[in-house]
């Protein structure tokens, strides 16, 4: 009994002796390949691999991303409709701009002229379409005024609405300081259309239904201030556009949007 | 205030007196200045970019063709806010750098922690604040609070000229900080007279 004790424990200390050694050698083999891996430059050009590879994978997530947010936005931009949008130019132009307007902003007051200019110079290549989007919050006449817009489009047709606009922007000192009592009936005078009809049209609240559907349509479409604009190429491909930004970017979207086959 | 106002012109000459600090607040001050005007379309910017059927000069045209937005989607008041939250970022990371790199972190931290207040506020009010194409106005109606935006005599854009406020204060704390290498031993000298 003695004796088994004594060799199991000197086969006991023989075990932890050969493991110590082997322990010591492994970690002797471990640093002479770290020392190798590291002088050779391996190890940073695994961890630049690495990194490349997460940038890679950031990048290519952010592109899927962007081309997932931009089907989303063609898929839930309403299709322009020769009934129910107003559309200046050419209706059959290869290139669109959706605009998601509110009479009272004085940005989309700036971005008027612009949307105008490049539809007048594109000879039949590009059509604007008008789409309502009144901040109720900031501006609350602005709702109003979209109602009156399309009271003169239905009054005098898709021409008058035009009209309206396009004085209305002259007219208004925009953010909320409009006087509407003066200012609608003025421009409806002006334009031809018959101010009774006009008024009748303006209380008869509509068009309320519409204007809150080219409300919900802007923000699906991920508009998230005035004016939103949306150009959309013949295939279908959109750019959104935030702001009343300068011409040379509109046309150069434009642009882009009419040479897309 | 006229005594700190020395302090700024001194400290300015002393940081931009080396010309790495001048190339490091104009670098920052151009690349807070593109993100602000960018801001509204980033999105735009970034599928021009990616998009392999827009040439790259076109892509470019773009980009650049938007910066005419600081003319045409500000307000004089937002415009000249964003320029001046620009110039004063740029100044004080370099002046902070500047203090760093002489290992005075404590005299940093102050100006740090008011430069980011300034740096959030400038965020937040930068952009179209009368249409409601800034932050806010994105960050609002998600909160149900779109409301509070029309409530502010400027419609947000206060936070922009908090900001450059801020940035001004931390400018001058940060000016006081560099100059204070040179103003301690007179001070000690002042103290030791007046005792």
């Amino acid at each position: 009994m003695v004796g088994f004790a004594l060799f199991a424990a000197g086969g006991n200390a023989q075990t932890a002796g050969q493991n110590a050694v082997d322990a010591a050698q492994v970690e002797r083999v471990k640093d002479a390949v770290i020392k190798e891996l590291r002088e050779s430059g391996a190890i940073d050009r695994a961890v630049d691999a690495g990194v490349g590879r997460f940038v890679e994978r950031q990048r290519a997530a952010a592109a899927q991303n962007e081309e997932r947010d931009a089907q989303a936005r063609t898929a839930k931009l309403r299709p322009v409709s020769k009934v129910h949008d107003h559309i200046r130019g050419d209706p059959a132009a290869p290139a669109t701009l959706v605009e998601y307007s509110d009479f009272e902003c004085p940005f989309c007051k700036r971005f008027h002229p612009t949307a105008k200019r490049l539809v007048d110079e594109s000879n039949g290549q590009l059509k604007w379409v008008y789409r309502h989007f009144p901040l109720d919050e900031l501006h609350s006449k602005a709702r109003k005024e979209a109602v009156a817009s399309e009271c003169a489009a239905e009054i005098g047709g898709n021409g008058a609405f035009w009209k309206f606009a396009d004085r209305f922007y002259e007219l208004t000192p925009s953010n909320d300081r409009t006087d509407l009592g003066t200012v609608l009936p003025q421009i409806a005078g002006e334009i031809g259309l018959d101010k009774a009809r006009f008024a009748e049209c303006l209380s008869s609240g509509k068009y309320d239904r519409r204007i809150a559907e080219d409300i919900e349509n802007a923000t699906a479409t991920g508009g998230r201030g005035t004016p939103w604009s949306i150009i959309v190429t013949k295939s279908g491909k959109t750019y959104p556009l935030s702001g009343a930004q300068p011409y040379a970017a509109v046309k150069h979207l434009v642009d882009l949007a009419r040479q897309e086959k | 205030m006229k005594h700190q106002l020395t302090n700024l012109r001194v400290a300015l000459r002393q940081v931009f007196a080396h010309s790495s600090y001048i190339a490091l607040a104009g670098v920052l001050a151009l690349v807070v200045f593109l993100l602000a005007v960018w801001l509204p379309n980033f999105g735009l910017i970034a599928q021009v970019f990616r998009d392999s059927n827009v040439p790259l000069a076109v892509a470019l045209g773009i980009a650049l063709s938007l910066l005419g937005g600081i003319d045409t989607n500000f307000s004089l008041l937002s415009a000249g806010y964003t320029i001046a939250i620009a110039v004063l970022f740029g100044f004080t990371v370099a002046m902070i750098v500047y203090l760093l790199k002489r290992r005075r972190v404590t005299a940093a931290g102050n100006s740090i922690a008011i430069g980011s207040g300034a740096m959030v506020s400038g965020v937040v009010g930068i952009g179209c604040a009368a249409c409601g194409s800034l932050i806010l106005g994105v960050i609002l109606p998600s909160l149900g609070a779109a409301g509070a935006l029309a409530a502010l005599p400027l419609n947000g854009e206060e936070f922009g000229i908090l900001s450059v406020a801020l940035l001004f204060v931390s400018l001058l704390l940060t000016s006081k900080s560099v100059v204070g290498s040179v103003a301690c031993p007179a001070i000690a000298i002042g103290n030791v007279r007046q005792s």
